[in-house]
C-alpha cells in the first residue's frame, strides 16, 4: 500500500502536457520534484558547431545560439551526461532553414519540432554545418531544460457557508486551478474560473486540501511529461542513494 | 556528492554537502524532521554573490543516544523509499 495517490486530470494527445493530482505528499517533496524537473533532468541540446559555410546575414555565434534552443528528443536512460550526438544542416537559399532540416546521426535523436525557423536565406546564401548536441542539465543552461512550464498548486475545496444577502456585492470570485467536489475533481475552467457561475447566490469558502497538489507539467518535446516526472523522481532517488552510501562508509 | 564534516558530536552534526542546492536539501531536511530521534534539522545555502561558503551546510540535532549520522542515513533511506513509492504509484496511474 502506497502512501501516495496519483490521479490524472488531463493529458494532451502528444503527451507533452499533463495535469495530475498527487495526494499524501509533503510540500518539500512536491517542490523537490518540481525543481528537479526544471533543473536536473538532462536533455540533449546543440552546444558546438563546425561551420562549413555560413554566407547568411547572421554570425556563426547567433546561428549557434538559435540551434542550441531547438529541443531535441532525448529518450531517458539512453545517454550519459556529457555524451554527444552529431547533427548536420545544409540549406541553400533562397529558402528558410528550419529545425526539421537538421539531420541526426542517431535515430533516437531528432528535433522535437520540425518548424522552428533558424534563419531566412536569400539567393546565393548558404548554411552548411555540423553540430554536436550534448547531454546536460537545465542548471548549466536553460536550453537543457526539459520542462518549460512546470508548477503545482494546492487542490482546493469549496464549502457553501450560506446564502448571499439580498444586497450583497456581486463581485467576481475568480479561482484558478482544480477544486474537489464530493470526491470529483473539477478544473475551474469548466465554470469560467468564477465561483459565482458554480454557486449562484451562495456565500462560499475556499480551502486548501492538505497534502494534495495539482501538478501542471509541460515539456519542450524532448521527452513526454510522464517521462519527465519519472526522471525527476529518479534523480532525487539517485542523490539520496549516493548520500546514504557516503554516510554509511 | 562530496561530504565534509564540519562538526561531529554525539548528538549534533554539521556537514557540508557539495554540489547540492535547495532541490535535494529541502527534501532531505523534510525527511530528517520526520525521522525518529531528530530534534532539529536545517540547512543553509548562501547565494553566490555572498562570497565564500556557497555549498549547503546541513545541521542536525538529535536526542541523546541517537547518532546524528545514523539519523542522516535513515532520512536518506526514507527519501529513497518515498521516491520508489511515488514512481510506482505514478506509473500505475498512467
Amino acid at each position: 500500500m502506497s502512501e501516495f495517490d496519483v490521479e490524472f486530470i488531463d493529458r494532451s494527445e502528444d503527451d507533452r502536457d499533463a495535469r495530475f493530482v498527487v495526494r499524501g505528499v509533503t510540500p518539500a517533496f512536491a517542490n523537490g520534484i518540481r525543481r528537479a524537473m526544471i533543473a536536473d533532468v538532462p536533455t540533449l541540446s546543440i552546444d558546438e558547431l563546425r561551420v562549413i559555410e555560413n554566407s547568411s546575414v547572421m554570425f556563426d555565434e547567433m546561428i549557434g545560439l538559435r540551434l542550441g534552443l531547438v529541443p531535441l528528443t532525448t529518450p531517458p536512460g539512453e545517454f550519459e551526461e556529457g555524451e554527444t550526438v552529431t547533427l548536420a544542416l545544409d540549406v541553400q537559399g533562397p529558402a528558410t532553414a528550419y529545425s526539421g532540416d537538421l539531420v541526426s546521426a542517431d535515430g533516437m535523436v531528432a528535433p522535437a519540432d520540425e518548424n522552428v525557423p533558424i534563419i531566412d536565406l536569400k539567393e546565393s546564401q548558404r548554411l552548411e554545418l555540423e553540430a554536436e548536441a550534448v547531454l546536460d542539465h537545465g542548471k548549466t543552461h536553460a536550453k537543457h531544460q526539459g520542462g518549460v512550464a512546470v508548477g503545482y498548486r494546492h487542490l482546493q475545496t469549496v464549502e457553501v457557508v450560506g446564502d448571499l444577502g439580498e444586497f450583497a456585492d456581486d463581485d467576481p470570485q475568480i479561482l484558478r486551478g482544480v477544486i474537489e467536489e464530493d470526491g470529483e475533481l473539477v478544473p475551474t475552467e469548466e465554470f469560467g474560473n468564477d465561483l459565482r457561475n458554480r454557486y449562484p447566490g451562495k456565500e462560499v469558502r475556499v480551502e486548501d486540501v492538505p497534502g494534495a497538489f495539482v501538478f501542471d507539467v509541460e515539456t519542450d518535446g524532448s521527452m513526454s511529461a510522464p517521462e519527465l516526472v519519472l526522471e525527476a523522481v529518479d534523480s532525487l532517488y539517485a542523490r539520496a542513494d549516493e548520500l546514504e552510501e557516503a554516510v554509511q562508509l | 556528492m562530496e561530504l565534509r564534516v564540519i562538526e561531529n558530536e554525539p548528538s549534533e552534526l554539521s556537514i557540508e554537502i557539495a554540489g547540492e542546492d535547495h532541490t535535494f536539501m529541502n527534501v532531505l531536511k523534510g525527511a530528517l524532521l520526520e525521522t525518529e530521534g531528530v530534534t532539529a534539522a536545517t540547512y543553509d545555502v548562501n547565494p553566490e554573490q555572498s562570497g565564500g561558503q556557497t555549498d549547503p551546510v546541513l545541521t542536525i540535532k538529535t536526542e541523546e543516544g541517537r547518532d546524528a549520522l545514523d539519523a542522516l542515513a535513515d532520512a536518506a533511506g526514507n527519501v529513497k523509499a518515498k521516491s520508489t513509492s511515488f514512481r510506482e504509484t505514478f506509473e500505475a496511474a498512467l
